[in-house]
């Protein structure tokens, strides 16, 4: 594509996710409800692709790691599972996400 | 931005048992407008919301549709951004924009066609403050976790994460968004397959500059701003959605929506279709030199009228997007009236059945009765059909025709030294190569002729 002279310097997605508030709630609201559907059945991992915040990472064994702590709560990859493994829950007592625009 | 220190701290261990007449669960458009309808009419009303403030957790787009909402309250105070003077339509093929601008002077004047862009951190925060205003009661930094019932069937309360988190009351609106966990979890609604949901970034984006940055750039006076929606391959990839951006006072909103089914196929991962949208030829020059402030996520019910659950159960209600009322076809994004107006409706029908002392489904049914005469449904009705039909044809409307009406406006307007006859006639032939002669052309002017008659 030759966008030089508009090419826009995008921010990392890292340095977007430096833009919400974040508080840890301690411990994953999110998991998957039986490895094996993972490791055996699931040749997609839709939800590493969906998940605009890269929570969800291709594990070795074929789980997927869930990097919780970045989580935007925007519920992608619940819908995206193919196979409805994922255990959705919102993060205790309000922590985790805070935008202040939204 | 609002300081967090003036936002209003929760009871640590709110014990409000039996003391209410109706519980709602989320307080967004839909959540706060039913709690103020009923707080109006006398009813105690408790909402309970997760995020440490209304608004905290919520993202959309950018525009308020407030017609509904100038009737249950006053808007002059509202936390609004700009109101909507310009609307425009840009195809993208990879590298080039054909654009239709709609900018009716009427715009300018009040009431603005009811159309302003906002910021849900803020203008959530306020339509709650309207409610609690009216009597209605507001508890934050709680998660409702499920829905109790009685042998019967009858739902009479909600747990919340809160030790002794239970709380009753004769009735329960599920304003919870479409992420519907409570609503699922209590079997009141299927989850939806995902060809009905669509994912959703978006970045707000703020500019250095002497504080006319954003009336520069967008060519704007004093509190006018705009609204542009893009689709193509430029905006989405190969994907079925498309992008948008909104002026707001000082800082713009960008992103874009597509179906999950192709986020999780065809497309490079979500913030990527969003960078190379950003840095699209028509749309770079936009937003050069801006600074991200803010990148959020959030999901989109589109299944539309088909997909809608049952509105009423014993002792419960669904509005807003819980209740999957959202009107997304790419020419309207709207679900923000559509969440207000079935939260009124709730409301009033609630009000009705206390009177009666019931809340069983039948005692609520003035809800959908109501709803389904109102915009809400006869909208979502009406472009049923549209969603299906652009489905099929996604590859022709939204890769193929914006290159051709690229390709053939560049080439209808070129200048050279042949006689614009040429032009013309080669133009023409590029566009009805694509859709397949004058016989496609009329096949899919007559397979689109409900946009404008029906
Ligand atoms: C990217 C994007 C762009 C959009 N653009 C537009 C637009 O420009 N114009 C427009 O009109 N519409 C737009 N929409 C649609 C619009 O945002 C929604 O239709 C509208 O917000 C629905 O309102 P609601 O009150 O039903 O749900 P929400 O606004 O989602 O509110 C639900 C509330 O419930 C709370 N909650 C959820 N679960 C619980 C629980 N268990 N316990 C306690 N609290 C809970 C949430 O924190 C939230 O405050 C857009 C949506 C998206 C995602
Ligand atoms: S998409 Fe579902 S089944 Fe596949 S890896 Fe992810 S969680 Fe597991
Ligand atoms: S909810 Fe959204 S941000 Fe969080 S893990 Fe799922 S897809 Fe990623």
């Amino acid at each position: 594509m030759s966008t030089t002279q508009n090419s826009v310097d995008n921010a990392s997605l890292e340095d977007r996710l430096y833009t919400v508030k974040y508080e840890d709630p301690g411990e994953s609201h999110l998991d998957v409800k039986v490895t094996g559907i993972c490791e055996e059945r699931c040749r997609t991992d839709d939800c590493v692709d969906v998940c605009p915040a890269d929570v969800w990472r291709e594990g070795e064994d074929g789980v997927p790691h869930i990097a919780y702590e970045n989580c935007l709560e925007c519920s992608s990859c619940r819908f995206a599972c193919p196979h409805n493994n994922v255990v959705w829950t919102y993060p205790e007592n309000g922590s985790g996400v805070t935008y202040s625009f939204g | 931005m609002s300081e967090d220190d003036d936002r209003a701290t929760p009871p640590a261990e709110p014990n409000y048992d039996d003391e209410f007449d109706a519980i709602v669960v989320g307080a967004g458009p839909a959540g706060s407008a039913s709690a103020l309808t009923m707080a109006d009419a006398g009813l105690d009303v408790i909402m309970i919301e997760r995020g440490a403030y209304p608004g905290a957790k919520n993202v959309f787009g950018g525009v308020l549709y407030t017609p509904t909402i100038r009737e249950l309250t006053d808007i002059d105070d509202a936390p609004l951004e700009r109101y909507v003077g310009e609307k425009r339509f840009g195809m993208l093929s990879p590298e080039d924009e054909t654009a239709v601008s709609v900018k009716p002077n009427q715009w300018h004047q009040e009431p603005h066609n009811d159309s302003y862009t906002v910021l849900r951190g803020d203008f959530d925060e306020w339509f709650a403050e309207q409610a609690v205003e009216a009597g209605a009661t507001l508890i934050t930094e709680t998660t409702v976790t499920d829905l109790i019932r009685e042998d019967d069937g009858q739902i009479v309360g909600v747990d919340t994460d809160r030790p002794e988190g239970e709380l009753r009351a004769p009735v329960v609106v599920l304003a919870e968004g479409g992420n519907s966990l409570v609503a699922e979890g209590a079997d009141l609604k299927d989850p939806s397959p995902r060809e009905d949901v669509a994912v959703a970034v978006k970045e707000v984006i703020e500019f250095p500059g002497d504080g006319n940055e954003i009336e520069d750039r967008f060519r704007l006076t004093e509190d006018s701003g705009v609204s542009y929606h893009y689709f193509g391959e430029g905006a989405v990839g190969d994907a079925f959605g498309g992008a948008f951006m909104y002026t707001n006072d000082d800082t713009v909103s960008i992103g874009l929506a597509y179906r999950i089914e192709d986020a999780v196929t065809s497309q490079p991962k979500p913030e990527q279709t969003l960078n190379e949208f950003k840095s699209h030829p028509a749309v770079a020059p936009l937003v050069r030199g801006g600074r991200t402030v803010e990148y959020s996520a959030k999901t989109i019910p589109e299944g539309g009228a088909d997909a809608m659950p049952d509105l009423v159960h014993d002792g419960a209600v669904l509005v807003g997007d819980t209740a999957g009322l959202v009107l997304n076809n790419g020419v309207h994004l709207e679900g923000t009236n559509m969440a207000v107006e079935s939260g009124y409706h709730a409301g009033n029908a609630i009000i009705t059945a206390m009177a009666n002392d019931r809340t069983d489904a039948n005692a609520l049914l003035e809800y959908p009765r109501n709803l389904e005469e109102s915009f809400v449904v006869q909208n979502l009705e009406r472009y049923e059909w549209l969603m299906e039909t652009a489905v099929e044809d996604k590859d022709l409307l939204f890769r193929d025709l914006p290159r051709a009406i690229a390709d053939a406006s560049e080439e209808y307007f070129s200048i050279d030294r042949d006689p614009k006859a040429e032009h013309a006639d080669e133009a023409k032939d590029r566009i009805l190569q694509t859709i397949g002669g004058w016989s496609g052309a009329a096949k899919l002017a007559w397979r689109y002729r409900k946009v404008m008659t029906s």
